[in-house]
């Protein structure tokens, strides 16, 4: 158990929470509140086009940050903020790791089928396979299956 | 590099490429055999058609690039005009940006379908042709693309311009070696068979393809550099696509007689012919040819669709930011993080105009065109609006070369091209401009709460300009104060009233759900100049900055936003009129030492100036304030409503006691009460300690007044607070009475009459 602790204490020092949008915030830090962690950063990654026009305006992308950060705030009130644009959001998201110096980085899985996680560009695969820092993968809620 | 910096990654060559690849794929794969053959035969002639249209794109587009360079904002021309004219423009300029869009959508799908029925067989509907379904299968893809978001095609957007470019490179040399002059001339008629009359009406129906400069500027913000990159990019993908154009058309009608070109696919129909059949051992070179500019043809029609599309979305971003649509609209996607509500209901309309009016493209073509005309004429108008004002915030890097003739000649040279387009287009558009003024009255007028630059100019010289004119103005102004309440200015001038005035202010604030602006106006002796002032203000900052840490701290207390402004001024209370005005004030709140320090200078103004309230004033008298309980005097009246605002406030705010007073006669005690009692419940004071006295009203405030921690007096008559200003009132209840005194006057609107001649 002591033994343990010290290792959870060091992997969850400092964690990067990757966030996309309010809802997608709020149930990240949800789950990840009752593993106490020491510090946590959230991190958006605003997705750019990098040579085309973004499918959202800057503002909005902005916006839609400062409600992903507040909504992570609710959770973890000393949360810092992290704002990234890059179009890679993995790379994006291990820049931002070692620019915090984070111990983890923690992030849900947004589910959805296998389309959808497709189209989307779900990044779990990525995530997992090329992280420098451990990657925590948080339960869904409700999830049984 | 900054927040900022980072978010703006489009380069030259990128921004080019939205201009270009939007507008070339129109133009070149669609029209040419449409434009030729337009009213009877056009004729070759059209080549002029395409150039006068550049020319008209050209001028707008260097207004466009002064107003993006000045504003780089998402929404582009809507931005500009709901800015600059206000919202009623504003949603003519938003609807006909987005409907325009889904016009040329719908027009660029019909195109794509053109091409792809050269390809596939397409089936038909009842009621739609092949084209049409065609057109609804690509528009449909279109639509998901971007639904999803997949960032893929961004990237392929670079790729698509520079293949287009070349295919198009490589078709007009072929087309040089077997140009032939008398293809192009020796038709019947000659070059013009339809006369030079048919020059304007044919850029009538191609001008559709010089739309897409303008959505350069809606990506303004994602720009690198975009004070040297926006002007750039749109006026050289104009220059550029004028010249493809010119060029290209002119080669096409070198290679088929113009008689002779397709209405449907016209460079396949071309390639084929300007290809030999066969190079070497190789053959079927044209047939490949001509498949390789079909596959062009539908990369142009779907890159514009595509391009099309998006920019609609951020202009209904952009409105949403206004309030002129809902925010609904623009909520984005939980896993594609796309504006999809957005994008939906704009494919929807494309889908409508594709499946309504898709058999004749000339519609959708003009339709388009006319309802970017408007946006352009109203934009170049904005533009004007924008320098005469002189707003400050109105910096371009870019400004327009012989201002103001070019912005005249452009909006000039858009209404007039307006004029050309036929009656069922310009019926359509006229329809979606009433349909969006009618919106604005019904909907948006309500909710937004931005004020265009042009209605501040002409509120700001109400007395210069003819009645007619500022009525209008205030007649479509916005009603909507969004989520600002009423303006609360406090003139703060020492230490010891500051807690006092704030206290007073907050709660008023918090009541209302306005917000509190906390002013020090320090005054300047007449020999320093501001200047002099401002760069001698060390010792001046601590002190103000001291006064307003301290206001800022005491508003605190109450729940609404406070913020603070020190005025360097030569005028005293003047100024104070002055920053209420400018600011905007619903209220004033000030110190009665404050009134003093006008000090009987230029008393006529001063009188004129005190006759004529820019809004709310509130005069305190006193340094403490407890607030356990008030007293109110009252006679009815305007400014005894506000005493009542006032108490009201207090007493919800801050739990204070209120006590009314009415003053009357001996013999009229009864009719006393029951005015008391009514005037307490129409002020939502009905809870208030009623109290009727009789004799001498000052007396009956001195003798009350003791025993509350503060009097609010409205003024009764008139000119009370001008009065107390020039000292010429020696008001003994204020003199003589150790509890605090609020004065409160509120201006009672006046007539015209009354204004001018002088009624008061």
């Amino acid at each position: 158990m002591t033994r343990g602790n010290d290792t959870d204490q060091g992997l969850l020092s400092h964690v990067l929470l990757p966030v996309a949008n309010e809802e997608d915030a709020l149930a990240t830090a949800r789950a990840l509140e009752p593993y106490h962690p020491d510090r946590v950063t959230a991190l958006h990654v605003v997705e750019k086009g990098e040579g085309v026009p973004d499918k959202t305006p800057v503002e909005q992308s902005e916006s839609l940050a400062a409600d992903s950060y507040a909504a992570v705030q609710s959770v973890f009130p000393d949360a810092d903020e992290h704002t990234a644009y890059a179009r890679d959001i993995v790379a994006a998201i291990f820049d931002a790791a070692d620019e915090v110096d984070a111990s983890a980085i923690a992030y849900q899985s947004r589910g959805g089928n296998r389309l959808v996680q497709f189209l989307s560009g779900d990044l779990s695969i990525k995530l997992v396979t090329n992280a420098s820092v451990p990657v925590i993968a948080l339960p869904r809620e409700g999830s049984s299956e | 590099m900054s927040d900022e910096e980072l978010a703006k990654d489009l380069g030259l060559v990128s921004a080019m490429t939205i201009g270009i690849g939007t507008m070339i794929g129109a133009g070149i794969f669609v029209l040419p055999g449409v434009a030729v053959n337009a009213d009877g035969g056009a004729g070759p002639i059209v080549v002029v058609s395409f150039l006068v249209g550049g020319v008209i794109a050209m001028v707008n587009a260097l207004s466009v690039s002064e107003l993006g360079t000045a504003m780089p904002k998402a929404g582009g021309g809507y931005y500009y005009i709901n800015k600059s004219l206000g919202p009623m423009f504003g949603s003519i300029a938003g609807m006909g940006d987005w409907m325009g869009l889904a016009f040329a959508s719908a027009f660029y799908s019909i195109g794509f379908g053109q091409y792809l029925a050269v390809f596939v067989d397409l089936p038909t509907i009842p009621g739609l042709n092949a084209i049409q379904v065609g057109a609804l299968v690509a528009g449909s893809i279109f639509i998901g693309v971007n639904y999803v978001g997949a960032k893929e095609t961004g990237g392929v957007q670079t790729v698509i311009v520079t293949l287009l470019l070349s295919i198009l490179a490589i078709f007009s040399v072929a087309g040089f070696f077997s140009f032939d002059y008398a293809t192009l001339a020796g038709n019947e008629g000659g070059l013009a068979p339809g006369g030079y009359g048919a020059i304007l009406p044919g850029t009538a129906l191609v001008f559709v393809s010089f739309l897409g400069y303008a959505k350069i500027a809606t990506v303004a913000e994602e720009l690198k550099n975009p004070g040297r990159n926006l002007p750039i990019a749109i006026i050289g993908s104009v220059g550029i696509v004028t010249v493809i154009y010119a060029i290209l058309v002119t080669t096409m009608l070198g290679v088929v007689p113009w008689p002779e070109l397709s209405q449907d696919a016209p460079v396949a129909q071309a390639a084929r012919v300007a290809f030999p059949e066969s190079i070497g051992p190789i053959t079927g070179v044209a047939g490949g040819a001509a498949a390789v500019m079909t596959v062009g043809a539908l990369l142009a029609t779907a890159s514009s669709a595509n391009a099309s599309i998006l920019a609609s979305a951020r202009i209904n971003f952009a409105m949403g930011r206004d309030k002129i649509v809902t925010n609904w609209l623009n909520e984005i996607h939980p896993n594609y993080a796309t504006p999809y509500r957005s994008i939906l209901v704009t494919g929807g309309l494309i889908v409508v105009f594709i499946a309504l009016l898709g058999q004749d493209i000339e519609i959708l073509s003009k339709a388009a065109s006319v309802l970017h005309l408007i946006v352009y004429a109203l934009m170049n108008v904005g533009l004007i609006v924008f320098r005469e004002a002189d707003t400050p915030e109105y910096d371009p890097d870019f400004t327009v070369p012989l201002y103001p003739i070019t912005p005249i000649l452009g909006a000039v040279l858009s209404l007039g091209l307006v004029a050309f387009m036929d009656g069922i287009e310009i019926a359509l558009s006229a329809a979606f401009v009433v349909a969006a003024v009618a919106w604005y009255f019904l909907y948006a007028r309500d909710k937004t709460d931005q004020q265009g630059v042009l209605s501040e100019y002409i509120r700001s010289r109400e007395d210069d300009l003819p009645d007619q004119v500022v009525d209008a103005t205030d007649a479509v102004a916005p009603t909507g104060t969004g989520t600002e309440g009423p303006t609360i200015m406090v003139a703060v001038s020492n230490p010891r009233t500051e807690s006092a005035l704030i206290t007073l202010a907050g709660a008023l604030a918090e009541h209302e759900g306005g917000r509190v602006l906390a002013t020090h106006i320090v005054t300047v002796p007449d020999q320093t100049s501001l200047e002099t002032a401002a760069e001698n203000r060390t010792g001046l900052d601590k002190s103000s900055e001291e006064l307003l840490a301290a206001a800022a701290e005491d508003a605190a207390a109450f729940d609404a936003p406070i913020e603070t402004k020190t005025i360097l001024s030569h005028r005293g209370i003047e100024e104070v009129f002055d920053a209420a005005q400018t600011n905007d004030a619903d209220t004033v709140v000030m110190g009665y030492g404050g009134t003093r320090f006008a000090g009987g200078r230029v008393e006529g103004s001063l009188d004129e100036l005190t006759h004529d309230l820019p809004c709310d004033f509130l005069v305190l008298d006193g340094q403490d304030l407890e607030l356990s309980d008030v007293l109110v005097p009252t006679a009815g009246g305007p400014s005894s409503d506000l005493s009542a605002e006032v108490a009201r406030a207090l007493r919800d705010t801050l739990g204070t006691d209120v006590s009314l007073l009415h003053v009357v006669d001996p013999d009229e005690r009864e009719e006393g009460e029951a005015f008391l009692a009514e005037w307490a419940g129409g002020h939502g004071l009905s809870d208030a300690d009623l109290r009727i006295e009789t004799g001498d009203v000052e007396e009956a405030i001195r003798l009350l007044g003791a025993d509350h921690s503060l009097v609010i007096v409205g003024a009764t008559e008139r000119g009370l607070l001008s009065r107390i200003v020039r000292g010429s009132l020696a008001f003994d209840t204020i003199e003589h009475l150790d509890t605090p005194v609020l004065l409160a006057e509120r201006p009672s609107s006046r007539s015209l009459l009354e204004r001018l001649f002088g009624g008061r």
